[in-house]
């Protein structure tokens, strides 16, 4: 018996994107997931008397340090490994709060249009013309360090693009027949948003959701390299790219590492994020496009 | 034939036309307020969460209660958050944005001392960052239909994903410690000093006729403004090139190849016209992420602008430096929109059309 696997699927799996994009971010999860047992050293492990090692195929590298020490001596590749729970727990979990505020928004205001409509544009335009760092930032001062709290401030810096986007999709599915059907068998107004329109959003908040994963990421590293992100004692690559540009005279390796992995995983989530949205546009967004 | 193209405006005569213009403007300004006080009002309350007490950072440590409850008072943070921010925006509105807690001299000032730097660095960027966008665009489009084109394009979208502080590190590490061509700390060299005019580094060493005050701060601003147009010319440069794309497959261009005008002419007076509108219209919506980049930029690069102050600022708390300058970014945000749109109005005909 053929189990039915939907043409979606189907694109998903044989988008060139997705493939790059998601394999690498596969990659990324293992390395997360397994931190512990992968990653040589612990990550806040100071070798005092090997501070500023190269990588161990560089003159003066240890096999010990694979990929060599920071200026305090921890194991650069340790760091790395560690700091990649950071990338992944952001790229798992801000898109989705985003997604869950921009839409609860988006569907209140594109429903019942009126004046909570009017209060809700007129928050995504101002949220939409100040600078997303700043705003970022400003949060991280009034919530202090912390995973949480930086999961926290992108949702609440990167809601308003969500809603945008979804608000226009529920005006348009408002004025579908079906929804004036339901309208019409006197259904409730919560059973209809949640019945007949939260379907139709899906497609555009999982595209966006896909392209939100490499904005996030990029946000929390911007965040890690001020200093303004997860506590001190966490490893994250941006924090590593920070500490690496004070000792770049004297070993550059502890600065283009983190550098290297933080553009591959930009790249890697930006082509996860192209390629979802294209397969999305290509085979679920009927309900919002054409009459 | 030109009797069809003049526009109802023309006819009216200056004065009206003028004042028409003046009221565009007005507008522009004024239906802007109302965001940059909802700006203000979003930064003062979340920064009542700080979890700092202003009162004891400021307060010696022999402090007594009374003291306490002066100080309280003076500052006014004994009244309720909105009558807080009401008295903040009356004085705002006077250009008092109160009292730098890291060393007690006005925050109005200490900003008013950071900005020139900062709108240096955005001048400069900007206009090398559209010149670079527009010009790979086009180089882009020159090659269309060969493999040149999608090498360039694909370039293009790994550099857009590249984040703008990782592009100053970039720089830094390729021009100014491995080829040592040029300084990327500070704004101008350490032995150079530059009369105090209007704040502008390049401008004051203009007037002054100091030349190498002029070459050295010039100097300085060459890599922290490539990073800021990098930032701005990769996806200007997409944008230009899809869209002049678009405009060739319009049937006027087709009418002017047809009548025999050359193709240079037909790229910049037919194309390049209409293919501007999105890429100005694209510059306005990124406004918002380019003014952010001179934070990090700033810093980075040790420019003592507005971001290097908002840095200083949230490393002591500095709750009224916080406050002006996110107000700051928020207008400088909002002058570069007005600017955008202004400029599409009289790029696009149809917009003037519409009351």
């Amino acid at each position: 018996m053929m189990a039915y696997i939907p043409a979606w699927a189907v694109s998903l799996i044989k988008d060139n994107n997705v493939l790059i994009g998601g394999g690498f971010f596969l990659l990324l999860l293992i390395a997360a997931v397994f931190a512990p047992e992968l990653a040589p050293h612990d990550p806040n492990e100071q070798d005092l008397l090997a501070v500023l090692l190269p990588p161990m195929w560089a003159d003066g590298g240890m096999a010990d340090y694979p990929l060599g020490t920071d200026s305090l001596g921890q194991c650069v590749l340790s760091r790395m490994i560690y700091g990649a729970r950071v990338v992944v727990i952001i790229a798992l979990t801000a898109p989705v709060g985003a997604a869950i505020v921009g839409s609860i928004l988006a569907l209140i205001g594109g429903y019942f249009g009126g004046r909570a409509d009017w209060v809700i544009n007129r928050i995504v335009e101002t949220w939409l013309s100040f600078p997303a760092v700043v705003l970022a930032l400003i949060l991280m001062i009034a919530l202090s360090p912390g995973l949480h709290n930086v999961i926290l401030a992108i949702v609440l810096v990167d809601w308003a693009r969500f809603c945008k986007v979804l608000r226009a999709d529920v005006m348009v599915l408002r004025q579908r027949d079906y929804v004036a059907a339901a309208q019409i068998t006197g259904a409730r107004p919560l059973g209809i948003i949640l019945r007949d329109i939260l379907p139709g959003i899906v497609p555009s908040m999982i595209s966006l959701m896909a392209l939100e994963i490499s904005i996030a990421v990029v946000a929390e590293s911007t965040l890690s390299f001020v200093g303004m992100s997860v506590e001190p004692d966490v490893a994250s690559w941006g924090g590593m790219i920070s500490d690496g540009l004070n000792s770049m005279y004297s070993s550059p390796y502890p600065l283009l590492l983190p550098m290297v992995a933080m553009i591959f995983t930009v790249l890697a989530t930006t082509f996860l994020g192209q390629g979802v949205r294209h397969v999305v546009d290509n085979h679920l967004s009927e309900r919002t496009q054409g009459a | 034939m030109t009797a069809v193209y003049s526009s109802p405006a023309a006819s009216d005569g200056l004065m009206p036309r003028l004042l028409s213009q003046v009221w565009l403007l007005a507008r522009q300004v004024l239906w802007r307020l109302p965001m940059l006080i909802l700006v203000s009002l979003i930064v003062f309350v979340i920064l009542r969460a700080i979890p700092v007490d202003p009162v004891t950072m400021l307060l010696p440590p022999g402090a007594t209660q009374q003291d306490i409850e002066n100080l309280t008072a003076e500052l006014g943070l004994d009244k309720n958050v909105v009558m807080q921010f009401l008295i903040w925006l009356k004085d705002a509105f006077q250009g008092d944005f109160g009292i730098s807690i890291q060393n007690g001299s006005a925050v109005s000032s200490m900003v008013a001392e950071a900005l020139p730097m900062t709108i240096q660095l955005l001048f400069f960027g900007f206009i090398a960052g559209i010149l670079l966008g527009v010009a790979i665009g086009l180089v882009t489009f020159s090659y269309r239909g060969t493999r040149v084109e999608k090498v360039i394009l694909s370039i293009n979208g790994i550099m857009m994903a590249i984040p703008d502080y990782l592009w100053a590190i970039i720089l830094i590490v390729i021009f100014g410690v491995g080829l040592q061509w040029l300084p990327f700390l500070g704004p101008v060299g350490a032995n150079i000093s530059i009369d105090h005019i209007t704040g502008f580094l390049t401008l004051d060493s203009l007037l002054t006729g100091n030349w190498e005050g002029l070459g050295s701060s010039l100097a300085h601003l060459i890599l922290p403004s490539m990073t800021l147009a990098l930032v701005i010319a990769t996806p200007i440069a997409r944008m230009a090139y899809s869209s002049l794309t678009e405009v060739y497959r319009e049937d006027y261009i087709h009418a002017a190849q047809l009548r025999g005008v050359s193709s240079k002419r037909i790229l910049m007076f037919h194309a390049l016209r209409n293919a501007s509108l999105p890429t100005v219209s694209l510059v306005g919506v990124q406004a918002s992420v380019i003014i952010g980049g001179t934070l990090l930029i700033e810093s980075i690069y040790g420019l003592p602008g507005i971001g290097s102050l908002m840095i200083k600022a949230m490393r002591s708390f500095d709750m009224q430096v916080i406050q002006a300058i996110a107000l700051t970014y928020a207008v400088t945000v909002q002058v570069i929109n007005m600017i955008t749109d202004l400029v599409l109005f009289q790029l696009n005909p149809r917009l003037r059309m519409q009351k």
